[in-house]
């Protein structure tokens, strides 16, 4: 448990984000029907086309938090910014 | 039967086409950093790609004939469970790269790693698990190239090029690989990314007007729905059974979701998406790419329903030889409903579409088979142009091998090719991105796992017969042993692999077999561009060690 609980928040979330949008378009059963229609689309194939456009936000979130995450630690252990490198830290 | 030629749309494809091969001759200057003598620099374009090259990159590369073409194929023959399963499939897939992309990005800059057969190389220690990998890679990319070659032939056949004899039906098809394999030579893979701009614009073009002109012309979505349901239900004379699903019932939902999440676990385990990530710039890229990609999905599935209009619009699917082709519906469909220069240009975005990805995936397999086969094991001390030679080679050679998967395979359900690629490249899965997490896996178990699931998923698959041609490999879809369930094949064989390698895992641990030895350490995992020992390409050939890879 003291690892789990060493986890941030930030990472918690993007992490039931990520998880989400895997698991809920695979349960087929919550979305094999045809009622009700959206601009004559049955349910089953609006509500796929739906969770694409879910998962732009649920991915951007996720990818916020991390990032955010990230640059503290890349702060914190000295690193430079990777879109900006240094070049004499290549060498 | 139509046999006389659309010079129309001949002309317009003929231009765009060529427009296209002066952009990849051109390409070859383009961004220059080094030398395309150099493998890195022809095969990774010297890995200096931002988010909004990489967009393209990807995009070119993960939307293909498979989205143009085998996917409405699919849903105009037999529906849902075959054919919308690619919608949570490019669903699924986003997050999952996500969360291992980057960690391979970073040991990869560190280690100088090209293929995911050197990373496994580096992380186990051992040539044959990544012989295994590298094998495996050019194995998978030819039927997934066969799937372009079969979308370029649907158009090229629309045109009413060819005729029913052997050499003419497939002419066509020989010069448009002729020039793809010429530019692929030349200019690398920057050729592809700088194509990749062109597609993309022309299948927006396509797929806007399609979208917005063909519902109304052919009395709405839900007539377009009404045709596809009453087609796709109505029972075949032949088996007793509906001839599609149009809502998948209780028995389609394994097959249905298996199909999605093999397909998702599958696709960054090609050596072209490889290539495509650890061609960005830094570590994130591709993480930033995952949130934006979905835009493509979106594309896909509305490309998938082109399939229910066909169905609506009637359109006549026999082929030049005779017999009935879904993989003709959506030319048909733009020949039928669109003005011939209009339909000349959807179908040079098809054709250009289906090049751009045969391009990319060549060139992935010519680097596996050059770094990790080639350099490994047939001659050490090659030279840095020598390298570049064989793989420029090598990828000709792996554009063959797609022409014998077109040839000599049941082509009735295109898609199948794609799934076949995919059933053989998952079983790379767990050496590449379980290993990204943790070294606990065993070398042997890991190629035993392998080597069993690659004959199983093999045989499966070899055994599901087309009822309508009766030949082998009709499918991809097959009961899960001991029950009545379906799945994909695929991931049935990867469940079998996961359990071979962790009780063999297990096994070789309590007698304290010997493991090979892991090169890379934890930190290697996080690195990001300007870290200590993450190199940009440039950097590595300064130093006048032109072969990156650790050996």
């Amino acid at each position: 448990m003291s690892r789990l609980s060493a986890v941030k928040p930030a990472y918690w979330i993007a992490g039931v984000l990520l998880a989400a949008t895997v698991i809920a378009p695979l349960i087929v059963s919550t979305y094999a029907k045809a009622e009700p229609r959206l601009w004559g689309f049955p349910f089953f194939y609006w509500y796929q086309l739906l969770w694409v456009v879910l998962s732009v936000f649920t991915v951007g979130i996720a990818y916020k938090l991390v990032m955010g995450e990230e640059r503290k630690r890349r702060a914190a252990q000295g690193l430079g910014d990777p879109d900006k490198p240094a070049k004499e830290a290549d060498r | 039967m139509n046999h006389t030629v659309d010079w129309v749309q001949l002309s317009v494809v003929v231009v765009i086409f060529a427009a296209v091969t002066v952009m990849g001759f051109m390409a070859a200057r383009w961004r220059s950093t080094g030398d395309l003598d150099n493998l890195d620099e022809w095969g990774l374009g010297g890995r200096g790609f931002g988010t909004f090259i990489t967009w393209f990159l990807l995009g070119g590369d993960l939307y293909t004939a498979y989205t143009f073409i085998a996917v409405p194929a699919a849903m105009y023959a037999t529906g849902a469970v075959t054919g919308f399963f690619a919608v949570p499939y490019t669903i699924v897939v986003y997050p999952l790269i996500f969360v291992f992309m980057a960690r391979l990005w970073s040991v990869s800059h560190r280690h100088g790693y090209v293929t995911p057969a050197d990373f496994v190389r580096g992380r186990y220690g051992s040539r044959w698990l990544s012989l295994a990998v590298a094998l495996t890679g050019i194995l998978a990319t030819m039927p997934y190239i066969a799937l372009q070659l079969v979308g370029m032939q649907a158009v090229f056949e629309t045109m009413g090029l060819g005729g029913d004899n052997l050499l003419a039906k497939d002419l066509p098809l020989l010069i448009a690989f002729a020039v793809l394999a010429a530019y692929t030579y030349s200019s690398g893979l920057r050729a592809p990314a700088m194509i990749a701009f062109v597609k993309d614009g022309l299948i927006y073009l396509v797929i806007a007007v399609a979208i917005l002109y063909l519902p109304s012309a052919l009395g709405g979505w839900d007539a377009i729905f009404g045709a596809a349901e009453q087609k796709l239900t109505t029972e075949n004379p032949a088996t007793g059974k509906p001839v599609g699903s149009f809502i998948p019932g209780a028995t389609g939902y394994s097959a249905y979701w298996t199909l999605a999440l093999g397909s998702a676990l599958a696709l960054f385990m090609y050596p072209h998406s490889v290539t495509a990530v650890l061609s960005t710039k830094t570590r994130n890229v591709v993480r930033r790419n995952a949130a934006i990609l979905p835009a493509y999905s979106l594309l896909l599935g509305l490309l998938a329903l082109l399939g229910f209009m066909a169905i609506k619009a009637n359109v006549d699917i026999k082929g030049l030889d005779g017999l009935p082709n879904p993989q003709l519906a959506i030319p048909r469909l733009f020949d039928q409903e669109f003005p011939s220069w209009f339909a000349g240009i959807a179908f040079a975005a098809i054709a250009v579409g289906a090049l751009v990805p045969a391009a990319i995936m060549s060139i992935a397999a010519a680097n596996l088979f050059t770094r990790n086969i080639y350099k490994e094991f047939l001659k050490k001390d090659a030279s840095p142009a020598q390298e570049a030679k064989v793989s420029k080679l090598s990828s000709l050679l792996v554009k063959f091998g797609a022409l014998v998967f077109v040839l000599g395979m049941d082509k009735t359900i295109s898609l199948n090719l794609q799934l076949l690629g995919g059933i053989w490249i998952l079983q790379t899965f767990p050496a590449i991105v379980v290993g990204l997490f943790t070294r606990w896996f065993h070398k042997w178990a890991l190629l035993a796992g392998w080597a069993i699931a690659m004959i199983y998923g093999t045989i499966e698959a070899y055994n599901v017969v087309n009822p309508a041609t009766g030949k082998h490999f009709g499918g991809s879809v097959a009961n899960i042993p001991f029950t009545d369930t379906t799945a994909y094949i695929g991931l049935i064989a990867f469940a079998l692999n996961l359990v071979i390698v962790i009780v063999l895992t297990l096994i070789l641990r309590a007698l304290k077999v010997a493991d090979g030895d892991d090169t890379t350490h934890a930190s290697d995992y996080t690195a990001d561009r300007g870290d200590p020992g993450v190199h940009d390409l440039p950097d590595l050939l300064d130093e006048g060690g032109a072969a990156p890879a650790k050996s």
